[in-house]
This record gives structure tokens, C-alpha cells and sequence, in this order.
């Protein structure tokens, strides 16, 4: 190996890692709020990769339907959870959100997808198809079950995932996509030829933590999440609904997953099923991470990626079989490092 | 009798594919519920009680899958040697991968299964021994006197003896006291070692009977299928399994049978019934699975077995005259048992316990009093080993203890209760004090699996049920811990540490919770202990119930000691009154 | 209604058994609907409504069960199409691993059954197992062996090759290996990488250091079109070829330019309209091609469809024969089919013309396959 082949494999593993950092960051704040392990996490990664590229080709992408079907069934659990109890003002916001909400997306994708409205356009309106989806399925499928165990709460992740998975197929068929790249332009550095793409992810991923930063540490809604990552008991008497933390929690997950799937189609292809082993080593980065630390996450994933990079050039065959042996050893090491103190939950 | 309905119901499902009209699809499906059953049953002692989720059991049923596939294939070794083969072959397999795993804790742990299980995945799908992506075919059946078990009905016989046997060994063994030391994992890992507990050899022990039931069902599942490659061992298979569990009700054998079923019936009519409805184009069944999974955890979060039997623990005959287990002899009364020697911990920049001298005499009692947060329970944890002191020392009967892991401390003859009281809630109060008995009691796993540890297991219960009167709490005996109010709770953990026969009582708020003729009992029934040579350390904030009764007193505040003398001397202390009395007025 | 009642309530509708026909022939279809063969799996289940209703006077029904392609899965849906449809021959499935598994069954049960994947080995080495399993397309040497001959007149010495890190990768990396050892050509580089794989430039930087004359990429479907695009990237410059595992248009839609020249073997469906006249597969083919997009779409045809359509087509010759020996649903009825699909001559099918012999299940010869590059976006056919 020269030094030009190891800088590519770095930059690639890097530019991989990216994308599982902004996963593994929205694992990790999911777990904080809600104890639900996001298995279907990749999902809104294939759904947002597979909606911009139809949107990229001027297709009315089906996931719009799925989309106000998922409202629906938000907006009719939502009246099953709190039958009898939801009054005028509190009926309104429901249904704005999750009836006129969807209502008013699809009329739009309606309109613009024929239009070729610019890739600007193109990738708000996917984000904006695909995000609203996630606080839904909260509001169907976790909300009523706020005070399982972690155990069952990841079994409904998993069913959720084989549902929304079976979604996939439905409304994206079996093959894959690509999308046009957002720019162009390829940087020649020496050995690295960096797409644009990888400057739109690179960048992007930086800016969304960034942005997650402010908003954890300066706005009063962030406050409130992380309160109730801490104290779930404690935040609700102090004023901040659980489930109403749960939405945002999901709603940014949502949100990270669908820019993800945006910013990969034009690098890679995207299948309706392909988000499950991406949300993985988003989730094996997350654990390594601890679940519960944001920088140590997003370093795990980079590590991750570029893990990932070398086994492939090393031995392409056993890929899986050396990254995740690599891992044994770190999990070993975190977990003798936090210590076998108290109890375990 | 309420353990052997279960039993019951297997062996009239013996009968059930023999019945006339029985339509033989239906004892296929019904043969891979079975095997999907034995995996599940795996996860119940390793998930469900023991806490460790794994999202590698169908890589595990691999090892022995292959194994014998490889052995009645290319060897034309009998299926029949496969199995201890296949058997042997996962144990070793589980030992090694589980002596890494289970030394991980919670989400690590669950990563570390995906971890070597993904792993193992590949090596199978790129190895030429077993035949790569497209594996072995055309591996025999298994055969009796000649006759090779090819028809369903026949595999359905082999494979539900299979579940009889997987379900009565793994019953057997929760009953005994490596099981009982399985099922306190979950009552906190802390407590169990604290009565002697191995507990990384115990969760080593649950991965390892785990994994050889899925080597088993790996075996069957060859010799059914009579082929073998990667795609049954995968990730998803594995979650495929654990949701089987989960659904059927974790913690519970019977849940992992119902489960399996549910799981693969509901699979087949869904099968069946979806193209009806929505048409032939199109593939809903994942969708609708996904769907009725959640309803159905919304419904019943915990599983469904807990809602078809609530939790009732059996009635428990006491063989009141089995022989009594060998004592300890007590210390020469008045000579130095305990010593603690500017003993120090610090978390970070705090000090939580500053240099504490003080010693205890053989056959005294040893009040620990001060304000909250004074350090009290941290010294506790110091000397039974829960937690290690950053400085200073502890001696016990002249040997030192220090930084010593709880069980060592155990092993020594000091007892403890809890200030949050550790029971295991899905056992009954006699069973969570049996575990205190856990070192009087030398039966292997092995023994308690084949039923070889009745007359021991006979004598440790005939303990439990004695102390459990000791303390006035033999009526309780069958009830699930839990029911008992909190006070209560509390005695019934000292009923725990007197079952180690201890030289030592490390008592942790023993009267908090306790009514006042509750407390005065109480109070009778550790003086008459201290009688009897034991002697005792308890911390205390009932000033009354302290005051007229320990020989001595240690007062602490803000991790440093403040005064040691006898109770009325303390009490006058200038410096035990400003700290103590003052701050709270 | 308690909780347990409505346990109980829920097995008894779910119980509801399907209900016999009488006097039809039942053919039983497991294939990858959903799963990671799901590209090859759902033209197939499409291609199933295509099928005739009635062969010979008899009435032909279709049960199609989806196996994820898994091979549990598979062999529980045969047993299930063998014992509670009554099924009188099985069609399926889509991936090796899980045909292999099939294959038991079929013997013990005695039901005839053709299989769609790729691999030689279902049927090779002919054994009494395996006298009960038939396979449509074609087996994954002849197209091997078709690269390697291109390859060798095209003057390639050295190839690197980069496959999928499972059973289809692994056949062809064997298959490959046997057919350019014969052709005298070196494998230089042998890499495999994961369907769902987001980035392959690992291996791609092996490929390139190894500098082949020619890469061959065995994947299938859309995701075959990564590896070519990042050998682009690196300024590739030797010859691409592909398998046949790409025959489908949404490859060419995710490939674009990068795929173009691109070289690969396929079942002369593919390239139906280019074919000459005197082929008599062009009109078998063409058929299929217009009632496949006439219920589906244009440009949506794919040939691993057509692979399910070809087995009607040998199902439809059979039949005849068989019912002098015996009534649907008989054993003796079953047994006849399987002897009368071995005794089959000169079938024209969509893919090929097949002469089976009791050794030979497959029974394609050279006409089965032709070389195909692709040129405007569109696939050509190489004379």
C-alpha cells in the first residue's frame, strides 16, 4: 500500500463515516429521550435517498402517499390514545400536524415534481416528504408503549422495521437508485480526486452537529429533550410531556435519516432495503459511543468508516468479518472502562 | 402440580399429528415451531432472566447445524454422534465467544453478539469446508433401527421429545442453585455477589446453556432440513428468534413456546390470507407482520404468557427434617473480627469516606449512624466489596479484605442487606432467601439439570425455610418477594444473609419501613443473634431503635468520623450534637 | 371478549384452511419476492399471471408463495404447496442456496420441480435427488464459459474480478476461474462486495492496481452498476464486462454513461427484436416481451422473468404426455411429468432452445445465450 492508495481509502472511509455519524448521533438522542433502539433508522435514509432521486428524474415519488397514510394513522391514534381527552385547541394541533401537515407536502410535491423546480427545491421537498414520517410511527407505534422495557421497545423497532422495510418494497420496487450530484466539481488534491458530493456531505454533517449543538445547548425545547434524556420522571414534573419530547426526538431522527439518504443517492446507489446496514454501523458507532455521548458517537462512526475502507481494500471478502471482529476488543475496552459499579438497568 | 401442566400440554401434543385429519402441513409447521421453541427457551434463561440480550442465537444454532452436516455428510458418521458432536462443538464455541461477551454490560453486550455473530456469518459464507454460500445438501435423516425419519410426523415426534426435554432440563435447572443464581442476575448482579454469586461464571453459564440448546436445535433443524448454508444463521434469523421470546413473554418457558408458535403460524396464514385480500401482485406480509407485532406489544408489553397465567409462585414442600447444613464456628467473643484502617474513597474531587478508623469485636453490635450523604452506605459497599476503597485498609479475622470482590467477601462469613432493597421479584420470598445459602450449597449446573441435587437442594431450602421463621416471616414463604410492603422486605433480606450463616451482619437500614412492634421484634431478634455470637454492623437512622441497642456507636459526617463510644457517651458528644442533632433542627 | 378469549378467538380464524379444487393441475411458485433477490424475484411473480389458465383441456392454477430468499423459508413454503395445495409441480426458486435446499424435498415427495437460479449444481451431478429437479436458465458455466471465449478472441490475458459476497459472486467466481484457466487467462485480483454496499472503493483500488486487461463484475440488478461506476472514477481504462445478471433496464438506468461498451452474455431475450427472423426464439421471446409490459409498462420486462415463463413453456409441453399416464393430483400423474419433461425435444423458449436428456435438466446449448454490449443506452447485440 502507497500513500496515495491509503489516503484514498481514508478520505472514502471518512466521507462513509460522515454519514453514519449524523445516524449514530440520531441513535444516540432517540435512546437519550425515548429508550427506543432506532432499528428502522435506515429506512428514512433509503426512503429520503429513493424520494429525492425520483424527485431528481421529475417523478411524483410514491412515498407522498405513504407519507399521508402514515398521518392517517397517526391522526386516528393519536384520538384512540387520548379518547375523550383531547379538547378543542389540542385537536386542532393534531390534526394541523398530522393531517393538514401531509395534506399540504403532497400538494406541493403535486405540483412541483412535474415542474423540474431545482435540486435546492428538489431536497427540501424530500426532506420535507420523508421527516414528518418519523413522528408519526412514534405517535402509532412507541408513545403507547412509554413504559416498556428497552428490550420490548427494540422489538418494536425491529417490527417497525420489518414494516417499513415491506413499505419500501411497495412503494420503491426492488431495484436501486441514483441521483444526479449536487454539484459537479471534483477537487484534484495530489492522489484525492473529492467529488463535491463529498464536500456537500462532509459539510452538511458538520453544520447539522453544529446546529445540533446550538440547539441543545441554547434553545429551551433543546433544554427540555436533554432534561428528559436525564431525567424522564424529573422532566415530566417539571412541566415537559414525555411524549412530546418523543415526537422531537423522532422528528429529528426523521429529519437526519432523510438528509442522509439526500446527500448518499448521488454517490452511491440506494435500495429500498439498503438502510438497515447503514443504520447499523451508525448504531454499532452509537454503542461504541456508550449511547449517551454525542463526540464520542461521531468519532466511533469516522472509525467505523475508515475501518470499513481498509478491510475492503485488505481482504473484500472478509469486510464484515474484520470490522466487526475489530469491535469486540473496543466494547471490551468501554466496557471495562465504565466499570462494573452499580446495577445494571 | 402447576409446574407440570406445562408437561401436561407437551405430551398431548405428542399425540397431535397422529390424529386423523390432521392435515401434515400443519405438523410441519408445527416442527419448525418446535425447534424455533428450543432456541427460544435458550433466550429465556439467557434474556429473559438472565438479562444479556443476544442477537446471535442463530448463528450459534449454526455451529451446530454444521457441524453435524459436516460429520454425516463427508464422514458418514451417524447423525445420532452429531448431536453430542454438535453439542460439544457449540458449548466450546459459546465458552470461547461468551468468555469475551459476557464480561461486556448491557447495550455493549447486545453490540458484541451483532459483533461475532455477523462475523461468524461471513467466515461460514467464505469457508470451503461448509460449502460457502451454497452450503451442504443431501445430508442424511435421522434414522431409527434402520428407518430413516423422513415424514413429517415422525421429525414432529423427535423434535417435541426434543422441546420436553429442552423445557424439563432448563426447568430443572432454574430450580437449582446455579439456576437461582441465574434468575438473582436480575435482581441486580450486586446482591447475587454479595451471597457468593460468581457472577461473571454465572452469565457465562447462561450464554453457554443457551447456545448448547441452539447447537440442539441446530441439529435438529439439519437433520429435518438436510441441508445446510448461511442464510438461517444470519442477523435476521437471530432477531427472528429473540422476537419470539419477547412476544411469548421473556422471562417465562412456557412464553417461548407460545411465542415460536405465533410467530411461525401467524407467518403462514398471513401466507394464505393476504393475497385474498389485497390480490396476488404485491407482498404485504412483512407489512402487516410489523404491524401486529406492535399491537400485540402494545397490548401486552411484557409478552403474552404473563397474561394467560399470572405470576404465581409454586407452593414449596420443606423436608423439615433434612439434615442440617454444616455451620461455622463462631470467634472467641471479645476478640478483634473487624478492622477498618483510615479507609478512603474519593470519586473524582469528593470525598465520600475520609480516612475511617474503627474496629468491631467479635459479638457486639456496631451502630454506623449520621446525617444523609455522611458516607454510611459507601463504607458498606467498601467492606462487602461492592465497591473498592481508593486508600486504606480492611482486615477480617486477621486476613486482609481489602479491595476484595464481593463474593470473596462472602466466602469469608460477612452477610449484608440493602439500603434499596435487592430482592428478585419474579421468585418467591423463600427462593430470593435461598440464594443467601448460595456457598453452603455445592451442586454443579450439570447436577441441577439432571435432578442429582434434590437431597442437597432439600437441605438449603430446610435452611431457607428456617431462618425465613427466624424472623417471623414463615407464612410469607410462597409469596412473590415483591408483595410484601417495603419493611417487610427488608427482613426478609436479613432472613437472605443469615442463610450464609454469617460470622458478620452488615445491616443497612434494617427498621426503615418497620411499624413500631415490628421494629421492637426487630430489635429481639438481633440481640438474641448477637447472643448466638454473631456480630453485627448496622447503619441506622431511627435514633431510638439504635440507641437501645448497640453496643457501640460509630457517628460519621461528610465522609469523616466524629465520635466512637458507647451509646450514651456519643450522645452527649458536643461535636456528635452541632453535626448530627443541629444540622437537623 | 377477555384477553384470553381473544387469543383463542385469533387461532381459530387463523386456522381457516384453504379449501380443495378438484380435476386442475396445481403448480406450486416459491420465489424472492422480497429479500435481497427481490429484483430477480418480482418479475418473476409478475410474469406468473402470464401464465396459461389451461393446458391441454385442464384447468392450471398458480399458487405463488414469497421465500425472501431464505432457504428455510423455501423449503417450508414447497412443504406447504406439496401438502396443502396439492401441488403437482413447483416452480422456484430464485437463488442457489435456497434450489439446493429445495431439492430434497423434491425427491422425498416425489413432486417434480424447475428451478430459477443460476448454478449448475441444482442439476449437476445428475443423482436420484436430483432426477426430480429441472432448471430453466441457463447454468452459470455455459455463460462463464461464453465470457472467457469473448474475452480470449478479444485479446485479454488478464482479468480482475469483483463479485457479490454472496452465492451467486461465489458461482461465478468459481465458474470463472475453471472456464479462464481454460482460455488461458489469469485472474489477477478476485474481490467480492455486498449488494446493499454503500462504496467499493477498497476493492476497486485493488482492481486497478492489478492492472487487468479486463474487469468482470458478477452482480445482479442495479447494484452490479457500483463497481463500474467507481472503476470509472479511477480512470479505469480495460474492458468491463457483466453477467447476465444485469439483463434488466433499471441497470442501464442507474449505470448511464458509465455502463456504456459495457460486454456481457444474456438469454437471447434480452436483444429479442435484433434477433434475425429465422430464430425461432425471436418470436417466442417477442411474445413474452409484449405481454409482460402490456400488463406492466414499457421498458419494464427483465429476463429473469421470463425465466418463470419458460418453465410454463416446458410445463405446457409436458402435460400431455402425462395425462395419458395418469390424473392431476396422482402420484403416477406427477412421476409422468417428470419423465415427460426429461423426454422433452428442440423446446423453444424465450431463452433458448432445450433438449433435455436424463443427464441433462437444462438442456440449453450455445443458442441460449448471446453477447450483448450496450451502446446508446440501450442493449446491442455483438454478432
Amino acid at each position: 500500500m502507497d500513500l496515495s492508495i491509503f489516503l484514498i481509502l481514508v478520505q472514502d472511509g471518512v466521507v462513509n463515516g460522515a454519514i453514519y455519524a449524523l445516524l449514530a448521533l440520531s441513535l444516540v438522542l432517540v435512546f437519550a429521550v425515548t429508550r427506543v433502539i432506532l432499528v428502522a433508522q435506515g429506512e428514512f435514509v433509503a426512503f429520503g435517498g429513493l424520494t429525492y432521486a425520483a424527485l431528481a428524474t421529475g417523478q411524483t415519488p410514491g412515498a407522498i402517499w405513504l407519507l399521508g397514510g402514515l398521518g392517517l394513522a397517526a391522526f386516528a391514534a393519536g384520538l384512540w390514545q387520548e379518547r375523550g381527552r383531547m379538547r378543542g385547541g389540542t385537536l386542532l394541533r393534531h390534526a394541523l400536524f398530522t393531517l393538514a401537515l401531509p395534506a399540504a407536502i403532497i400538494a406541493a410535491t403535486l405540483v412541483l415534481a412535474p415542474r423540474r423546480a431545482g435540486i435546492l427545491v428538489e431536497v427540501l421537498l424530500a426532506v420535507a416528504i420523508v421527516t414528518p414520517m418519523a413522528p408519526y410511527l412514534y405517535r402509532i407505534a412507541f408513545q403507547p408503549l412509554g413504559n416498556a422495557s428497552v428490550l420490548t421497545l427494540l422489538i418494536a423497532a425491529v417490527a417497525l422495521h420489518l414494516a417499513l422495510t415491506g413499505l419500501g418494497l411497495v412503494f420503491f420496487g426492488p431495484e436501486g437508485f441514483r441521483a444526479p450530484p449536487f454539484s459537479d466539481a471534483m477537487i484534484i488534491a495530489g492522489p484525492l480526486m473529492i467529488p463535491g458530493q463529498a464536500i456537500w456531505i462532509l459539510g452538511l454533517t458538520l453544520a447539522l452537529m453544529l446546529a445540533l449543538y446550538a440547539f441543545f445547548e441554547k434553545t429551551l425545547t433543546g433544554k427540555a429533550l436533554r432534561a428528559t434524556a436525564v431525567n424522564r420522571l424529573g422532566a415530566r414534573l417539571v412541566g415537559i410531556p414525555t411524549a412530546q419530547a418523543g415526537v422531537i426526538a423522532f422528528g429529528l431522527a426523521g429529519f437526519i435519516g432523510a438528509l442522509s439518504g439526500v446527500l448518499i443517492v448521488p454517490l452511491t446507489t440506494v435500495y429500498y432495503d439498503g438502510g438497515f446496514m447503514i443504520g447499523l454501523r451508525g448504531f454499532t458507532a452509537a454503542i461504541i459511543g456508550g449511547l449517551g455521548s454525542y463526540p464520542g458517537a461521531v468519532l466511533a462512526a469516522l472509525l467505523v468508516g475508515v475501518a470499513e475502507s481498509f478491510s475492503s481494500f485488505w481482504a473484500s471478502a472478509f469486510k464484515e468479518v474484520i470490522v466487526f471482529t475489530a469491535i469486540i476488543p473496543v466494547l471490551l475496552w468501554r466496557s471495562l472502562r465504565r466499570g462494573h459499579g452499580e446495577d445494571e438497568e | 402440580m402447576t409446574r407440570f401442566w406445562p408437561l401436561a400440554c407437551i405430551i398431548l401434543a405428542a399425540l397431535v399429528p397422529w390424529l386423523p385429519g390432521m392435515p401434515s402441513f400443519w405438523v410441519t409447521l408445527l416442527n419448525y415451531t418446535g425447534i424455533a421453541a428450543i432456541v427460544a427457551i435458550g433466550l429465556v434463561v439467557l434474556t429473559g432472566i438472565g438479562g444479556m440480550t443476544s442477537f446471535g442465537q442463530a448463528t450459534l444454532l449454526g455451529l451446530g447445524a454444521y457441524t453435524t452436516a459436516i460429520m454425516s455428510k463427508y464422514y458418514d458418521i451417524s447423525p445420532w454422534l452429531g448431536l453430542p458432536a454438535g453439542l460439544l462443538v457449540t458449548a466450546a464455541g459459546a465458552t470461547l465467544i461468551g468468555a469475551v461477551t459476557v464480561r461486556l454490560s448491557g447495550h455493549y453486550l447486545a453490540l458484541g453478539t451483532i459483533a461475532w455473530s455477523v462475523g461468524l456469518y461471513y467466515t461460514f459464507a467464505n469457508l470451503d469446508l461448509v460449502g460457502r454460500n451454497d452450503g451442504i445438501s443431501g445430508i442424511p435423516p435421522l434414522e431409527i433401527a434402520g428407518y430413516r425419519l423422513i415424514d413429517a410426523r415422525m421429525s414432529f415426534t423427535v423434535i417435541w421429545l426434543g422441546v420436553l426435554l429442552a423445557a424439563l432440563a432448563t426447568m430443572n435447572l432454574l430450580d437449582s442453585r446455579a439456576g437461582r443464581a441465574i434468575r438473582a442476575l436480575k435482581g441486580g448482579a450486586v446482591a447475587a455477589a454479595s451471597f457468593g454469586v460468581d457472577t461473571a461464571r454465572t452469565r457465562l453459564l447462561a450464554f453457554v446453556y443457551s447456545a448448547v440448546l441452539a447447537g440442539f436445535a441446530g441439529w435438529l433443524y439439519v437433520h429435518m432440513q438436510r441441508s445446510v448454508n448461511p442464510t438461517p444463521f444470519g442477523f435476521y434469523q437471530s432477531i427472528q428468534y429473540l422476537l419470539m421470546a419477547v412476544i411469548g413473554g421473556a422471562a417465562h418457558i412456557p412464553g417461548a413456546l407460545l411465542g415460536a408458535a405465533l410467530v411461525t403460524l401467524v407467518n403462514d396464514r398471513l401466507q394464505d390470507i393476504l393475497p385474498k385480500l389485497f390480490g396476488a401482485r404485491g407482498n404485504y406480509e412483512s407489512i402487516v407482520f410489523g404491524m401486529l407485532l406492535i399491537a400485540v406489544l402494545q397490548w401486552a408489553p411484557d409478552g403474552l404468557w404473563p397474561l394467560v397465567a399470572r405470576f404465581r409462585p409454586r407452593r414449596r414442600a420443606i423436608q423439615a427434617d433434612a439434615p442440617r447444613l454444616a455451620a461455622q464456628t463462631m470467634p472467641e467473643r471479645g476478640s478483634t473480627l473487624l478492622e477498618v484502617v483510615r479507609l478512603r474513597r474519593s470519586f473524582g474531587g469528593l470525598v465520600a469516606v475520609n480516612d475511617i478508623d474503627f474496629t468491631l469485636k467479635a459479638g457486639e453490635i456496631l451502630g454506623l449512624i449520621g446525617p444523609n450523604g455522611a458516607g454510611k452506605s459507601t463504607i458498606f459497599n467498601l467492606i462487602s466489596g461492592v465497591d473498592t476503597p481508593t486508600g486504606g485498609i480492611v482486615r477480617f479475622r486477621g486476613g486482609d479484605l481489602t479491595g476484595r470482590p464481593a463474593r470473596h467477601v462472602a466466602a469469608q462469613g460477612i452477610a449484608r442487606t440493602f439500603q434499596h432493597v435487592k430482592l428478585v421479584a419474579t421468585m418467591s420470598v423463600i427462593e430470593n432467601v435461598a440464594i443467601g445459602a448460595h456457598l453452603r450449597g455445592h451442586a454443579s449446573p450439570l447436577a441441577g439439570l439432571l435432578r442429582l441435587d434434590r437431597a442437597e437442594d432439600a437441605r438449603l431450602y430446610a435452611e431457607a425455610a428456617r431462618q425465613l421463621a427466624r424472623v417471623g416471616l414463615a407464612d410469607a414463604a410462597d409469596r412473590p418477594a415483591t408483595s410484601l410492603a417495603l419493611g417487610q422486605q427488608r427482613i426478609v433480606e436479613i432472613a437472605r444473609a443469615l442463610c450464609l450463616d454469617p460470622v458478620l451482619l452488615l445491616l443497612d437500614e434494617p427498621a426503615a419501613g418497620l411499624r413500631h412492634n415490628e421494629k421492637a421484634e426487630l430489635a429481639t431478634l438481633l440481640r438474641r443473634l448477637r447472643d448466638e455470637g454473631v456480630t453485627i454492623l448496622l447503619v441506622e437512622h431511627d435514633m431510638e431503635f439504635v440507641m437501645g441497642l448497640v453496643d457501640r456507636l460509630v457517628v460519621m459526617d461528610f465522609g469523616t468520623k466524629l465520635a466512637d463510644g458507647p451509646p450514651d457517651v456519643v450522645r452527649v458528644d458536643p461535636r456528635v450534637i452541632e453535626a448530627y442533632l443541629g444540622s437537623v433542627e | 371478549m377477555s384477553r384470553n378469549s381473544a387469543i383463542l378467538a385469533a387461532a381459530v380464524v387463523l386456522g381457516l384452511a384453504t379449501p380443495a379444487l378438484a380435476d386442475t393441475i396445481r403448480v406450486g411458485v416459491t420465489i424472492s419476492t422480497t429479500g435481497p433477490a427481490a429484483s430477480l424475484g418480482v418479475p418473476q411473480r409478475n410474469s406468473i399471471a402470464l401464465l396459461p389458465k389451461e393446458i391441454a383441456g385442464q384447468t392450471i392454477t398458480y399458487t405463488v408463495l414469497d421465500d425472501g430468499a431464505d432457504s428455510t423459508k423455501a423449503v417450508a413454503n414447497m412443504r406447504k404447496l406439496i401438502e396443502e395445495e396439492k401441488a403437482d409441480i413447483i416452480i422456484g426458486t430464485s437463488t442457489t442456496p435456497a434450489s439446493l435446499a429445495m431439492i430434497n424435498v423434491a425427491a422425498e415427495t416425489k413432486v417434480p420441480m424447475i428451478s430459477l437460479s443460476a448454478s449448475a449444481s441444482i442439476i449437476q451431478p445428475m443423482d436420484a435427488t436430483k432426477r426430480w429437479v429441472f432448471k430453466v436458465p441457463q447454468n452459470d458455466n455455459l455463460m462463464a464459459d461464453a465470457i472467457a471465449a469473448h474475452m480470449a478472441a478479444n485479446g485479454v490475458k488478464t482479468v480482475g474480478f469483483i463479485g457479490f459476497n454472496d452465492a451467486y459472486g461465489d458461482g461465478w467466481a468459481r465458474e470463472f476461474t475453471r472456464a479462464a484457466a481454460e482460455k488461458n487467462i489469469t485472474i489477477v485480483a478476485n474481490e467480492r462486495f455486498a449488494r446493499a454496499d454503500t462504496s467499493v472503493t477498497g476493492q476497486v483500488l485493488k482492481l486497478v492496481a492489478a492492472k487487468p486487461d479486463a474487469v468482470l463484475i458478477a452482480g445482479s440488478g442495479t447494484p452490479a452498476a457500483l463497481p463500474q461506476k467507481t472503476l470509472h472514477e479511477r480512470a479505469y481504462a480495460g474492458k468491463y464486462y457483466q453477467t447476465h445478471g444485469v439483463a434488466n433496464n433499471d441497470f442501464l438506468r442507474v449505470g448511464g454513461k458509465d455502463v456504456e461498451g459495457t460486454i456481457l452474455p444474456a438469454g437471447p431475450i434480452l436483444v429479442a427484436a435484433q434477433l434475425p427472423d429465422s430464430n425461432p426464439i425471436k418470436a417466442k421471446a417477442l411474445e413474452y416481451v409484449k405481454a409482460y409490459e402490456a400488463a406492466n409498462g414499457a421498458g419494464s420486462v427483465a429476463t429473469f422473468g421470463a425465466h418463470a415463463y419458460d418453465a410454463a413453456i416446458l410445463l405446457t409441453a409436458a402435460v400431455p404426455g402425462a395425462l395419458a399416464k395418469g390424473k392431476p393430483g396422482s402420484a403416477e400423474f406427477r412421476a409422468a411429468l417428470r419423465d415427460a419433461m426429461e423426454a422433452q425435444k428442440n423446446v423453444v423458449m424465450t431463452h433458448g432452445i432445450a433438449n433435455m436428456t436424463a443427464d441433462d435438466h437444462n438442456g440449453f446449448d450455445s443458442r441460449a445465450r448471446v453477447m450483448v454490449t450496450i451502446e446508446g443506452g440501450a442493449w446491442k447485440l455483438l454478432p
